[in-house]
């Protein structure tokens, strides 16, 4: 945990209040149901949430406790049941198809578990892909920091087949740094890696915060993932329930035991495991 | 199993959609041929029976050539027999009546002024006999006399006129207004034909003025059977005719339409084929795809214990039941389409049989046919699915390792090349077989390409995209990436276009080079100014003399074509030794033709020599100086060979002159095809036509042409040849249409987490939809183009290759061939429209949740 720095603004400990330094996207009164009446999920049971500039905050929580709602609802890729989203000082609720377009592809980065490339295009076509889409011409300078940072230099030609595990999720990585966004949305970055290849990861996410100053937010199940931000945030049945600031992983593993939900990381390569084979059958 | 096989078409039932359409659409062209066949078949059987009803007929007993077509005989022609047998019959116990049959061709104004004719359906008049009693008059009485007829009902309808009305005829060539004084009623749909009774005297003296007739049909005494007649009948009619039985004649002719009906079947059969061979390559795809997304499921079920046969048969089953569902809309559409003909027919004049007909034949055919295709289509997936280990099917991200393409580079490569040396033969070795070698190398070339499409897809495409790549970024290269990343799909989805698009560019390169090829020979050869011709392909004899009478005229030489037997060295004639003739004035060469002599001199024709074809020279061994025996049912005559010519506007063997061509053919069987029109000195263009459509105007089937107007009408007879083929074709074009949507649509579904992707990292809904459009008119562009070469290629050597038919020209139609790739471009965009908005209307957090 070297990487971590001390000399931080501290924080204020309490639950869902808002904190000091700017705040990049805000969440008020956050209501997402899935379905009506008896059956009705309360993905999320009213959330108000910060998320600071130039900070890395984790999200955890277990399974169904709605910590990627709350991220998708963050990023414009659901709409809240009620609440507000504001995003880069822009309401995010109040968007249309149209708007949410624009906002991911200028304001917003990326990076899922998986498939996060687009097989017929090279390494550096992928990373710059958000540009092209939206026809920006490309920061030479800040894609050359990008791409040095993730060091994939000398496979920039390559296609996602032709990449490991690990150098596939740091191109998308890459990807999503280089339109230099207000904010990364990562969800479970390092779940499909190997420990090593995850740390490469979560160490870049670390140091694009620390030196190129972008923000980013990332769920994850592991808590040696969330070791890695400036703060990390529990959630458990739709609430926010915890909070705590520059995290070791026993913080953050003490912290999930106190939520009464030590089962999370034990569970979670079975719970993909079976959705891959059941979700085989209905196709 | 099978229940697993069921619930997966019915949880995916629009997967296996545009599968059943596709099978739908060809077995609905198999059936429709099959029942179109029946209802015709049964409509002329329906016309023999009610127009054939004697119980024995006497005919010559030899075959013979007949001085041209007179369209009221089918089957084989025959010496003529002469009418004063009949008398002889007659006197036989037992006989009731022996009627000479006497008929010819006839032309009827309708009401409004013009000719009563439907599309190909022949006009006739024929002799009705008072003493007749299967002839029923509905309306009126039996015609007496040359200025009366009688009109069978369908035709009385369509012409518009009414019993007690007076109209114009042409009969024997002389213009004659006729009151019409009867109705009469076949008691059959007669398909159009025209028909008109006349009395015997005016049949006789139009018909059969020598007292010839082909049959004479004998009705006999009740409870005396037909084989009984034909034994009393045939002591009496001597060496030169011979008896048959009523249901003899009757079998004899349904069996030639049987025949003609035949050749039409296969015909449109071949059509029906390319539609169900295209339609295999979308049910290959679909199975491809769709077994390419359940091979977790296919692991699993082998993981719980299924063998790889069961898995195999499981994806059979559902091949099957597409095929079955797909057959059995398919015969229903069938008949659909054939009563749509149905209907149209009707609206041209032409009645056919009551019910459409559906055989148990036609639908078993259909439903094997169907399913077969299905079946054959889905098993080489099938196969792979079924071999798949398990584990590797378990893992998260299946990698469906493409074989290599080596073995369709090298299999194509060789068809490929094979093909164009087959080619390269058949044009540069005059002595090969031309037409068989071409026929090799299109199956080479054709099957040679589809084997190796995928290959040079990546290649082709790649150039094809350069245009969307540079002018749509980023589009185009996103796109020119999703259509090359399985070269195999695209090759196969474009491979069901590139077949109909071959035959399309074939197609319209012979029609160019055809309409071409005519323009030069009519430039070349036709030197007179004005031609006359008549629609019903005979002018008649009074319509040739008020032409020569004209002032304007200077010369006006009648071409008429005839046939006989033609044979050398004192040879029996054959039927095989039929020959067309032309019969032209010898004086004509040089005035109003420009003949091309290859040995000996066409004044020879002067002096009643013949002159033949260099073709025709070659193939019978004949040269200057051979005797030449002509045998037609008027005797035998000799003449000797005086020229060797190369003609392609005579396209026939042999060109006789008039004067020969008057003794081989009695001058009321002479057909007058062509009369060609020389203007006297100081008579204008203008002048001369005015004065030649003023003596053809009451003939009302004739029509006077200068030298742009002839070759324009044989122009668009080959753009209606084109038109009907082109329409044939559109069905296959329409399936591979619906194989680039079927293709899209599954591509699609199977990349929903990449579009997800690509969504959430800003990718629009019209980008999107766009990137899809232009994977779409990319497919359908590289389909056209290449098949478009292949069609192309091939026809380019028929020039050569047929060049003694008449096909001289080259041309290649490089507009039309540019909008063929415009239409190609157009196709895509349509075929993209239900795919693109599917893909643009995906929600981005299902998709990128989509697993």
């Amino acid at each position: 945990m070297s990487i971590r720095t001390s000399d931080r603004t501290p924080t204020t400990p309490d639950v869902g209040e808002g904190r000091t330094g700017p705040a990049v996207a805000t969440a008020r009164g956050l209501v997402k149901t899935y379905g009506a009446g008896d059956t009705a999920v309360h993905a999320l049971a009213g959330i108000d949430v910060d998320f600071t500039r130039g900070e890395l905050t984790a999200i955890m929580g277990p399974s169904g406790s709605g910590k990627s709602t709350l991220m998708h609802c963050m990023a414009g890729l659901d709409t809240p049941t009620s609440g507000s989203v504001v995003v880069d000082g822009e309401d995010v609720g109040r968007m249309n198809q149209r708007q949410l377009t624009r906002l991911r592809r200028t304001r917003l980065g990326f990076i899922f578990q998986a498939f996060n490339l687009v097989p017929t295009l090279t390494a550096a076509e992928n990373i710059t892909l958000p540009l092209d889409i939206a026809r920006r011409p490309v920061d030479r300078a800040q894609f050359d920091a990008v791409v040095d940072a993730v060091g994939l230099r000398d496979r920039l030609n390559h296609r996602p087949s032709e990449l490991s595990g690990g150098q596939q999720q740091r191109v998308a990585c890459a990807r999503a740094l280089v339109s230099q966004p207000a904010v990364v949305f990562a969800d479970e970055p390092t779940g499909n890696l190997d420990s090593r290849s995850a740390r490469e990861v979560l160490g870049f996410l670390r140091r694009s915060v620390d030196e190129l100053g972008q923000t980013v937010v990332m769920v994850t199940h592991d808590p040696t993932a969330a070791s890695y931000a400036h703060r990390v945030l529990f959630l458990a049945d739709g609430r926010l329930v915890g909070e705590i600031t520059d995290p070791t992983p026993d913080a953050v593993l003490g912290a999930l035991r106190s939520l009464g939900a030590d089962d999370v990381r034990g569970d979670h390569h079975v719970e993909v495991r079976t959705a891959a084979v059941t979700a085989g059958t209905d196709l | 199993m099978g229940r697993v096989a069921l619930r997966g078409i019915r949880a995916h039932l629009v997967r296996f959609l545009l599968s059943v359409l596709a099978v739908t659409l060809g077995v609905a062209f198999v059936a429709g041929t099959f029942s179109l066949r029946t209802m015709l078949s049964s409509t002329f059987s329906g016309i023999i029976d009610s127009a054939m009803v004697g119980d024995a007929y006497v005919r010559g007993s030899e075959p013979a050539s007949t001085g041209g077509p007179n369209g009221t005989q089918v089957g084989e022609v025959r010496t003529t027999i002469s009418t004063d047998l009949a008398r002889a019959v007659d006197a036989v116990p037992g006989v009731r009546m022996a009627l000479p049959d006497i008929s010819g061709p006839i032309v009827l104004v309708g009401a409004d002024g013009t000719a009563v004719t439907s599309t190909q359906a022949p006009s006739f008049a024929t002799a009705l006999y008072p003493q007749d009693d299967t002839i029923r008059i509905s309306a009126g009485r039996a015609p007496h006399g040359p200025g009366e007829i009688a009109i069978e009902s369908a035709t009385l309808a369509a012409s518009g006129l009414r019993v007690g009305d007076r109209t114009t005829v042409v009969v024997g060539g002389a213009l004659r207004t006729v009151t019409v004084v009867g109705e009469v009623a076949m008691g059959a749909p007669m398909a159009g034909a025209t028909i008109t009774f006349v009395d015997v005297a005016t049949a006789t003296a139009a018909y059969a003025p020598d007292g010839q007739v082909p049959t004479i049909t004998v009705l006999g005494e009740p409870g005396i059977s037909e084989r009984t007649l034909v034994d009393r009948i045939s002591p009496v009619v001597g060496a030169t005719a011979e008896v048959v039985t009523g249901d003899t004649m009757r079998a004899e002719s349904r069996a030639s339409i049987e025949t003609m009906l035949g050749f039409v079947t296969t015909f449109l059969m071949i059509f029906a084929a390319i539609s169900l061979f295209v339609g295999a390559f979308i049910i290959a795809n679909t199975f491809t795809m769709s077994v390419r997304q359940r091979m977790r499921e296919f692991a699993l079920l082998r993981a719980v214990g299924a063998s790889p046969v069961q898995v195999f048969a499981s994806i059979l089953t559902q091949a099957a039941v597409v095929g079955l569902l797909g057959s059995a809309l398919g015969i229903g559409a069938g008949l659909g389409l054939v009563s749509m003909l149905r209907v149209l027919f009707e609206r041209m004049g032409m009645d056919l049989s009551g019910s459409i007909p559906l055989d148990p034949s036609t639908v078993v055919i259909s439903l094997v046919v169907g399913t077969v295709v299905s079946i054959a289509a889905a098993a080489i997936p099938a196969r792979r699915a079924a071999l798949t280990p398990p584990v590797e099917a378990m893992r998260d991200d299946v990698v469906v390792h493409e074989r290599s393409l080596r073995v369709r580079a090298l299999l194509g490569g060789v068809l490929v090349v094979g093909g164009l040396a087959s080619l390269a033969v058949a044009v540069t070795d005059a002595a090969a077989d031309g037409s068989a070698l071409i026929g090799v190398a299109a199956i080479g070339l054709v099957v040679g390409m589809l084997l190796l499409a995928p290959v040079i897809a990546r290649s082709v495409l790649g150039v094809l995209a350069a245009v969307f790549v540079a002018a749509v970024k980023p589009l185009g290269r996103l796109a020119r990436g999703n259509v090359t990343r399985n070269p195999r799909r695209t090759a196969s989805t474009a491979g069901a276009l590139m077949i109909g698009m071959a035959l399309v560019g074939a197609a319209s390169t012979l029609a160019a080079s055809t309409q071409a090829s005519t323009r030069t020979v009519v430039a070349n050869e036709m030197r007179a100014d004005f031609l006359i011709q008549s629609a019903t392909g005979a002018v008649p004899s009074g319509a040739v003399a008020a032409i020569d009478g004209l002032a304007s005229v200077s010369h006006a030489d009648a071409l008429s074509y005839a046939s006989a037997l033609v044979t050398t060295g004192g040879a029996t004639p054959t039927s095989a030794d039929s020959t067309t003739l032309v019969g032209a004035p010898a004086a004509a060469f040089g005035r109003s033709l420009e003949v091309s002599t290859v040995a000996g001199s066409l004044d020879s024709l002067r002096s009643g020599d013949v002159a033949v074809q260099k073709t025709a020279a070659k193939d019978h061994g004949w040269t200057v100086g051979d005797v030449l025996t002509f045998t037609t049912d008027t005797g035998v005559t000799t003449a000797t060979v005086g020229a060797v010519i190369d003609s392609k506007a005579l396209g026939v063997p042999v060109v006789v002159p008039d004067s020969l061509a008057a003794r081989l053919v009695p001058t009321s069987k002479q057909q007058v095809d062509t009369v060609f029109v020389t203007p006297a000195p100081g008579v204008t263009a203008e002048q001369l036509r005015a004065d030649l459509v003023g003596a053809a105007k009451p003939y009302v089937v004739l029509s006077v042409l200068d030298q742009k107007d002839f070759a324009s009408q044989l122009a668009d007879q080959v753009n209606q040849v084109l038109v009907i083929l082109y329409a044939l074709l559109g069905l296959s074009v329409v399936i591979a249409i619906l194989g680039i949507v079927n293709t899209l649509a599954l591509s699609v579904i199977e990349r929903t987490r990449e579009i997800g992707l690509m969504r959430a990292v800003g990718l629009g809904r019209l980008q999107l939809a766009g990137i899809i459009t232009i994977e779409s008119v990319l497919t359908a562009l590289f389909g056209t183009a290449v098949g478009v070469t292949i069609g192309v290629v091939l026809a380019s050597a028929l020039p050569t290759v047929l060049a003694d038919t008449g096909l001289t020209t080259l041309v290649i139609p490089w507009t039309q061939l540019a909008w063929m790739l415009v239409l190609a471009a157009a196709v895509g965009v349509l075929a993209a429209l239900w795919p693109a908005s599917r893909a643009a209307r995906l929600p981005v957090l299902d998709a990128v949740a989509y697993d």
